[in-house]
């Protein structure tokens, strides 16, 4: 009968009571008391017994049922790990994982924060909830902000067209076709000046999505704010700064790694040391799962990354708990296997508090815990019976929410495979969180799932591996070498190509795709098509602003960002020096492709 | 020189522009690979004059491009015009990725051979290849 | 015919099909061979090999690029290991060229192993030489990375720079046999890592040692150093195989390679068509009693070569 049960099952001896119960010392000597104080000798006598007791469950009862009624799959694996998961899951697995719930899980807003970080959890407040919608390029992105300012929200978040997050001005031959496309078109302070064209009464936090030529970025946003009057106290700028990231995945970086890693703490330092209320990290983790990162690896490597970037923001003469709380943020998604994600939650809180206090020597709970900003997935969502998605959506927030939905959750729109965002959609996906958080209950105590066998089980799984793999990077040299390497990629392109053909052959079930298949559905794929006499309105404007500037004054400041650059000072000073001389977003790029040069990768293609 | 088998086909899988989702590209590589093709990746930000130089210095039997943004109905046309003046039409053109319907007759009709939207089974991209393959090799033995 | 005439004048589409032809064994990758090998003998063939990881694709678009600021037309063989059990390959290696890719003095061919051993495809001889009769002045054949099994270059290239990099352990090095002895220019590619100091001195030693035990040998191989992905080192590189390619004009050395290579290929041609024709004379029958372990190996092939017509 133990066959049936395939490898996963050991039966194991007996299961030290003593050491499951460590923090009840109420130790029952005799018998007869009411409630939870059962003396703990029977316990010991159940326990005992419990290996014998599944192995006679195995054997008497489930076995004869498996040998008429077979199981539907073989074998059972978790979707991203292919981890075995058992039939059944008993204390004796808790004990064979080491298990103890002071050293593994603590408690709500307590080091380890495996629980939670916040110490009532969603009791007092819920996440903030959040969504993603499309915005629009220059002064229609300043329409558009000011109707959400209006409708209340408070956050938004700026993203720019491949053309300014690739380093290269509207008018560059390179970028054809590309103006104001997938964002706003930043060409020179004068683009945002425009945009800037808002209630700064009402919005408190912006948050600034550019990565490689992030300094060039940060100094414009500083000088427009500047312009703008606003005091950088009274609001909060964030910036995303993720190049590393971009680098294993994604592909928007401009120099090689490890010039992209010095800028990039350029602004780190620039901004803790003057404007402490900012924040100048977000580690973007989510952008692995579309390159097909498992849950180990999302942990592993954007961890890696994180301490990457501690590790040069630390040479600056800054301590650890000093910097770890800026360096703290992550958007973390959750995938439709529904326990990979919410374990996957409470291994990270885990391992980042871990990873500060053993590897660094933090001491500080705001540098031990970190910052998620969750969502579910869009890479889960089917083109095919897009109605489906609303269904794939309210699981996973769930998901999330019994994670741990930390600061902020998003709901990406149903129809977020390649179409428009449509109002249903909008209505639905805010509906979403608003179901989630008031109607199921999930977050009316915190971390409900704790204690789970099969939870517990499967978070420390994922936290052992994670660290695993983070040695593994570690003895590379970190990071920044393994992306040298082309470590990251060739793991992620090994992900990629396994994951498909787990479709393809049937192997993962995926509705609308390769299973309960609509033979005669049509869906449109619709993209937002641009008119193209922006792109020429865009590229007319930046030429003319080059005709009419002080050409001396932006040549002497590009010639002080080309020695900043080469000496290895900070280049937000002279960044922000030049851009008030409007020198354009292209120009300061290519000051610093002159010094850093250019960076050609690794691709995932290479090495199977 | 062992025996002659026949030719061994030969694909480069390029990506123009600014887009670099590179997951398409990367399984489709992988799979004609495992079908037993030689797959020349000329790598992400190609324009289509640098495509058309690595086709003829690689001699290559098909080309496919990944596409995501909405710039393909510029650069795809473009591309198939300069194979044609550089006298390699007779190199298939694929384009693949996010591409409405209403996109699809412009590209035919500009050059491109055949177009796999997002989500096709790999298999079945193999399958039209060795098929497309030995159609060809049989009209060339005529 | 049209591809031999067409080649010899520097197209490009010519000599691109002519290589798919002796890559693929076409019996036309023979005679357009026959009919180009008077126009051959005067390009200078470079070999880069060295371990995985060592960066010689990076190393190799910076040299491109200097002998290019040196009016030098450069053609490229890259090549990467074909996967043993489809016979498909990924070849990447154009991906770090790609600024070469629009320059006319510049041809850049990815070619797969397709089953051979030794970092080198059964095609890269020939390749040379239509890339050679085109016109290069230099042909750079960038190996496979395996290691220490990289001997095939090293018969095939008149001037073979061997990279090495710092962090690999001592077995990845390429400090066994046979390939230190035998190349000419030493490189320490990523220089800029920890550990170049113990890795260039792993490359001192061995030289040292084979300088010990060759008197006669008159050319010193220079130890360099280079971050390729930074463009530092092309230049002294370059300077290198100008300078071997000066000794070995000042020796007779560069036609006596040259001589002594197509001498192999002949030899390596002759023992592929002797077994081919060999087996298809006398069947499988023969190697399949040696299978059966009925025969032996020898006797095997005294009864192939007996019945030789």
């Amino acid at each position: 009968m133990l066959q049936s049960m395939g490898a996963a099952w050991n039966p194991v001896g007996r299961v030290r009571a003593a050491r499951y119960y460590r923090g009840n010392d109420r130790r029952a000597g005799g018998g007869g008391e009411a409630g939870m104080n059962k003396p703990i000798d029977s316990f010991v006598a159940a326990n005992d017994n419990l290996a014998g007791e599944a192995r006679r469950w195995d054997a008497e009862t489930r076995g004869p049922f498996v040998a008429k009624n077979p199981e539907r799959r073989d074998p059972f694996v978790t979707q991203a790990m292919k981890w075995p998961i058992k039939p059944l899951y008993t204390p004796t697995d808790l004990e064979e994982a080491g298990f103890d719930y002071l050293t593994d899980l603590g408690f709500p807003g307590e080091y380890p924060y495996t629980r939670s970080t916040r110490p009532n959890g969603h009791r007092s407040d819920f996440w903030t909830m959040t969504q993603v919608t499309g915005f629009g390029r220059g002064e229609e992105w300043s329409r558009r902000a000011r109707y959400m300012l209006d409708q209340g929200l408070s956050g938004l978040i700026l993203e720019y067209d491949l053309a300014t997050t690739n380093g290269y001005d509207s008018d560059d031959p390179m970028v054809e076709g590309e103006v104001g496309r997938a964002g706003m078109a930043l060409d020179s302070l004068e683009d945002l000046e425009a945009a800037f064209d808002l209630p700064f009464d009402k919005l408190k936090y912006l948050m600034s999505v550019c990565n490689a030529p992030q300094p060039v970025n940060l100094a414009m946003v500083i000088a427009a704010l500047e312009k703008k009057g606003v005091d950088p106290q009274d609001f909060v700028l964030h910036i995303v700064n993720g190049i590393l990231i971009e680098y294993t995945c994604v592909g928007r970086y401009i120099y090689p790694p490890e010039h992209g890693l010095r800028i990039a703490t350029d602004c780190i330092e620039y901004i803790i040391r003057n404007h402490p209320n900012w924040a100048p990290l977000s580690i973007i983790s989510a952008q692995l799962q579309p390159a097909r990162a498992n849950p180990v690896q999302e942990i592993a490597f954007s961890l890696a990354i994180a301490c990457a970037y501690i590790d040069a923001t630390l040479e600056r003469g800054l301590d650890i708990d000093t910097v770890a709380p800026y360096l703290n943020h992550f958007v973390v998604n959750v995938d439709m296997d529904f326990f990979e994600g919410v374990c996957k939650f409470r291994a990270f809180r885990k391992c980042w508090a871990r990873l500060m206090k053993e590897r660094y020597g933090a001491t500080r709970p705001e540098a031990l815990k970190i910052r998620m900003m969750t969502s579910p997935t869009t890479t889960a969502l089917t083109l095919q019976q897009p109605l489906n998605n609303i269904g794939r959506l309210a699981i996973m927030a769930t998901a999330c929410a019994l994670g741990g939905a930390g600061e902020a959750m998003t709901t990406p729109l149903y129809d977020e495979a390649h179409a428009l965002p449509a109002e249903d959609a909008i209505r639905v996906g805010a509906a979403l969180q608003h179901i989630v958080a008031h109607e199921t209950g999930v977050a009316e105590t915190i971390d409900p799932l704790a204690g789970s066998y099969y939870v517990e089980t499967l978070t420390k799984q994922l936290e052992d591996a994670a660290f695993a793999e983070m040695d593994r990077i570690f003895a590379m040299g970190g990071a920044t070498k393994a992306i040298e390497q082309g470590y990251f990629q060739r793991a992620l392109g090994r992900e990629q190509y396994e994951r498909n053909k787990d479709i393809e052959e049937g192997r993962r079930k995926w509705i609308g795709v390769n299973h309960l298949v609509l033979p005669e559905e049509k869906r449109e794929i619709e993209i937002f098509r641009l008119d193209d006499s922006m792109e020429d309105d865009q590229a007319a404007k930046v030429r003319a602003l080059r005709a009419r500037r002080d050409q001396a004054a932006v040549d002497a400041a590009l010639e002080k960002v080309r020695r900043a650059a080469r000496n290895g000072d900070n280049l937000v000073p002279p960044c922000l020096e030049a851009v008030k001389a409007y020198a354009t977003h292209g120009e300061l790029c290519n000051v610093m492709r002159e010094v850093f040069g250019v960076h050609t990768p690794d691709s995932q293609l290479s090495g199977v | 020189m062992a025996d002659y088998q026949g030719r061994r086909l030969r694909v480069l899988l390029a990506k123009l522009g600014m887009d670099t989702h590179t997951v398409g590209i990367t399984i489709i590589g992988h799979a004609l690979r495992e079908a037993g093709m030689e797959v020349i990746f000329t790598g992400l930000k190609q324009t289509p004059e640098m495509v058309v130089a690595a086709a003829v210095q690689e001699d290559v039997d098909v080309i496919g491009i990944s596409t995501l943004s909405a710039g393909h109905t510029r650069s795809l046309p473009k591309l198939a015009r300069l194979l044609r003046e550089a006298g390699a039409e007779d190199k298939l053109l694929l384009a693949g990725g996010v591409i409405p319907e209403e996109d699809k007759p412009i590209l035919l009709e500009a050059g491109v051979g055949k177009i796999f939207t997002m989500g096709t089974d790999t298999r079945d991209i193999v399958r039209f290849l060795e098929q497309w393959w030995a159609e060809k090799q049989a009209a060339e033995t005529v | 015919m049209g591809i031999a005439a067409d080649l010899l004048d520097g197209k490009t589409a010519a000599g691109a099909r002519a290589i798919s032809w002796l890559d693929d064994g076409d019996p036309r990758g023979a005679e357009v061979i026959k009919r180009i090998f008077a126009g051959t003998g005067r390009a200078h063939v470079i070999g880069i090999t060295g371990p995985p990881g060592a960066g010689k694709s990076t190393l190799t678009n910076m040299i491109v690029g200097e002998l290019r600021a040196r009016d030098k037309r450069v053609g490229v063989v890259a090549i990467d290991p074909s996967s043993p059990f489809t016979g498909g390959a990924i070849l990447g290696d154009r991906v770090r060229m790609a600024r070469h890719t629009l320059d006319p003095g510049v041809f850049i061919r990815s070619i797969g192993t397709r089953g051979a051993a030794g970092g080198l495809s059964r095609s890269t001889h020939d390749a040379c030489l239509v890339l050679d009769a085109m016109g290069f002045d230099m042909v750079i054949v960038e190996t496979v990375g395996v290691g220490q099994d990289e001997i095939d270059v090293v018969n095939l290239a008149h001037t073979t720079v061997i990279v090495g990099v710092p962090g690999l352990g001592d077995e990845v090095q390429a400090v066994k046999a046979g390939i230190l002895e035998a190349g000419e220019i030493f490189v320490v590619n990523k220089a800029d890592r920890d550990g170049y100091e113990a890795a260039r001195r792993q490359f001192e030693l061995m030289l040292h040692l084979r300088e010990q035990s060759r008197p006669a040998e008159t050319w010193t191989p220079p130890l360099l150093r280079a971050v390729a992905s930074a463009r530092e080192g092309g230049v002294e590189i370059v300077d290198a195989i100008c300078a071997h390619r000066a000794h070995l004009d000042a020796t007779g050395g560069f036609e006596r390679r040259s001589g002594l290579r197509e001498r192999e290929q002949a030899l390596a041609l002759l023992r592929e068509r002797l077994a081919r024709r060999a087996i298809a004379h006398a069947g499988d029958s023969i190697l399949a009693e040696v299978e059966a372990r009925r025969l032996d190996p020898y006797s095997a092939v005294e009864r192939l070569t007996g019945q030789e017509s």
